[in-house]
């Protein structure tokens, strides 16, 4: 009887101290981009981060990575190199951050994720989907999981990732103000070019991934293919490739594109890649963007002709400065409607107002200046 | 030619129908060369194409040319080699093995092959001089190396089907694990570039490529000529062909090493594209029966057309974009080859 009465009361004293320590903590309800709601610290600042780690600098600021336990490091360090690199130089803290593995590769190890107790994970929603159950058993070890999304490569996701992300770091009016300016620059790049006269360029984009002896991926609906559409170009990958995929050479060259974009990336042991990024040359990125001028039937090319061959920073789309790379695609097809935009510039000025780094390197070029 | 005057007279039509078929398929890999060369994405006229075929100093148009000469006649050329290659390998890996399963892919060489071209992708290496012929060599390479394992065990343990069948199983599961691996240790991006390999692409046609692999078809096939008895022998089993002369072990030696010739010199450039290999045979072997002198050519013509015939599929499927012949010639040849065994009456094995 006693000892009943004393396990109840120990039990409802248990139970009163967690009410009161998750009271004094306190939660905030969330809404992420899939549309779930999450009950998240309010004062996280023991964050797993799964991707999106430029952004979460933007909006976190200077001494974002301060809140960081743990993230997937090889979605960084392997996937953008150079990028890595130029974010270690200024804060070498990122090296000593629990490296999860990756997903997509299979890696992620849901032990080391919890042991570095998180009270708070953002990963991104090809995770979030690859993880599939694993997310159910970091739930039940009590680690909230909140899902940002800016692969979808749209305004409104980009915005609710910004925002999202604001409100788990505290950072609610910076998140605004970028997703504001965002939302405010994607906005303008749409105004001009309906306001622009002549007919949608046609335009041929081409992951610079294998070098000119083979044609790499082309996409078709989203990335690339969708900045292209926002842009005011006409894809010539669309209805072709669903996703990416490459396409015929004879039927690039039959498509006889106004304006071609390579997309180039810091890859390590490419010999032949387009390589561009962080503390990466011009001159390097156009000496291996020549080749491809000298593709069977690319000198008869309307691209070629004209001089429109360029070069992006792969890594540039599905991030909060992705809009930087839509006003250079669309000055490319609209160069009267943007004459008083610098891409580059507005791109540099990101860097310096929300950034820890500036962007010193090669992102965004054409072949022959 | 013996056979014939020697036969009966239902033999001597029989042979006559041989014939026929023979050509007849020959004529319809014709057709589809032709055809192949006629479509593409680019809608060009039938004129204009045949034009800038037959004379491309005098073609108007020059995009016409360079989409002609540099783009489909390389491909379809290239699919003609390898479909050819791989039914002349796979007639000849079932005929030394006794075994209708058999195919040039049976022993390891494509997985071997493919394990080659992943790990050079995978680490970005390349060979001096010839860069752009590193994937190929590798594959090479890896596929000869499969090779030699085969013939190792076989030569310790007695050259029988048997031996060379289990050690070609173990050899195929093992360079099948390493191409996991290193699958599993790829970025995504270089992922993708590695399943785009393995999956088999006429994107990858030279005329390079047609020279090489070309040379090595004809080279094989030349080989194989002096030996085409003694094969037709071998297919009614070991101790009869031995009992009329034939030294099985030797012979099964030197066509294992002509069939693994000819499939990695059709792999190496453009992928592993399966099945050709296995079916090709069968669909010459049920039309024209066992007598190598005319199943060679005709598992090189079937072989022909069903590459030519994906090509051509795979180009109605989704013009514009490229999906991997690889993936079109089973959608292509199972319904051909279900079709024959529907309406088959002959027994064929």
């Amino acid at each position: 009887m006693h000892s009943n009465f004393f396990a109840g009361l120990a039990a409802c004293a248990v139970s009163l101290t967690m009410t009161v320590s998750s009271a004094l903590a306190g939660t905030i309800t969330v809404t992420d981009t899939l549309d779930r709601t999450v009950e998240v610290p309010d004062d996280a600042n023991r964050i797993l981060l799964g991707f999106y780690f430029e952004d979460f600098y933007a909006i976190g600021g200077v001494d974002a990575y301060d809140k960081v336990v743990a993230i997937s490091r090889p979605a960084w360090e392997g996937w953008r190199n150079s990028q890595w690199k130029a974010y270690v130089a200024v804060n070498p803290e990122l090296e000593s951050l629990v490296d999860i593995g990756e997903v997509d590769a299979g890696t992620f190890a849901i032990e080391v994720a919890i042991a570095s107790k998180p009270d708070v994970a953002i990963l991104a929603a090809w995770q979030y989907r690859a993880l599939g159950d694993v997310v159910g058993k970091l739930e039940a070890a009590g680690i909230p999981v909140v899902v940002a999304d800016y692969n979808a490569q749209t305004v409104e996701k980009h915005v609710a990732s910004t925002l999202l992300i604001g409100e788990i770091v505290g950072q609610k009016d910076r998140a605004k103000e970028l997703a504001d300016s965002y939302a405010a620059a994607v906005a303008d790049v749409e105004a001009r070019i309906a306001k622009a006269s002549g007919d949608k360029p046609v335009v041929y984009v081409e992951l610079g991934n294998k070098g000119a002896d083979e044609y790499g991926n082309s996409y078709g609906n989203g990335m690339w293919g969708g900045v292209i559409e926002l842009a005011g170009g006409t894809n010539i990958a669309a209805g072709k490739v669903e996703n990416w995929g490459p396409l015929n050479p004879e039927y690039v060259i039959a498509s006889n594109p106004d304006a071609v974009f390579l997309a180039g990336s810091d890859w390590v042991s490419k010999p032949k890649a387009v390589l561009m990024g962080f503390g990466v040359d011009a001159e390097v990125t156009r000496g291996r963007m020549q080749p491809y001028m000298k593709r069977a039937g690319w000198a008869g090319m309307k691209a070629v002709q004209n001089g429109q061959v360029h070069a992006v920073y792969h890594g540039g789309a599905r991030t909060l400065y992705d809009f930087a790379f839509l006003q250079y695609i669309a000055k490319v097809l609209y160069p009267e409607a943007f004459a008083d935009v610098d891409p580059m510039a507005n791109l540099m000025a990101h860097y310096a107002k929300y950034m820890p780094i500036s962007p010193e390197g090669t992102f965004m070029i054409k072949l022959a200046d | 030619m013996t056979m014939t005057t020697h036969g009966a007279p239902t033999r001597l039509s029989f042979a006559t129908r041989r014939f026929m078929w023979l050509g007849a398929s020959t004529g319809l890999l014709g057709l589809a060369i032709l055809a192949d060369i006629l479509i593409g994405p680019a809608f060009l006229n039938v004129f204009d194409v045949l034009g800038a075929l037959v004379n491309p100093s005098g073609a108007s148009d020059p995009m016409v040319v360079t989409i002609v000469h540099a783009i489909r006649l390389p491909m379809t050329l290239m699919a003609l080699i390898v479909g050819a290659s791989l039914g002349v390998a796979g007639v000849q890996m079932q005929t030394i093995l006794g075994n209708p399963l058999a195919s040039p892919y049976t022993l390891g060489f494509s997985a071997a092959a493919g394990f080659g071209a992943a790990l050079t992708i995978l680490f970005g290496l390349q060979l001096p001089l010839i860069p752009q012929m590193t994937v190929p060599v590798a594959a090479f390479a890896a596929a000869s190396m499969a090779c030699l394992m085969v013939y190792g065990l076989a030569h310790i343990r007695g050259v029988t089907a048997e031996v060379m069948v289990l050690a070609g199983i173990a050899t195929l599961f093992l360079f099948q694990s390493l191409q996991s691996l290193v699958q599993y240790l790829a970025a995504p991006e270089v992922l993708q570039e590695i399943v785009f390999w393995l999956f088999g692409s006429m994107l990858k046609a030279t005329w390079f490529s047609v020279w090489i692999s070309g040379t090595v078809l004809l080279v094989c096939l030349a080989l194989l000529i002096p030996d085409m008895w003694k094969l037709t022998a071998l297919r009614l089993g070991d101790e009869r062909a031995a009992s009329l002369g034939v030294n099985v072990p030797r012979l099964r030696r030197r066509v294992f090493f002509i069939v693994s010739l000819l499939t990695a010199g059709a792999v190496a450039f453009v992928g592993t594209i399966g099945f050709v290999g296995l079916v090709a045979p069968h669909l010459a072997r049920m039309l024209v029966g066992e007598d190598q002198r005319i199943l060679i050519p005709a598992s090189a013509v079937f072989g022909g057309l069903l590459m030519v015939g994906a090509s051509i599929a795979s180009k109605l499927l989704s013009p514009g974009a490229v999906v991997p012949v690889g993936i079109v010639t089973a959608l292509v040849g199972v319904p051909f080859l279900f079709a024959l065994i529907l309406t088959g009456k002959r027994r064929h094995w």
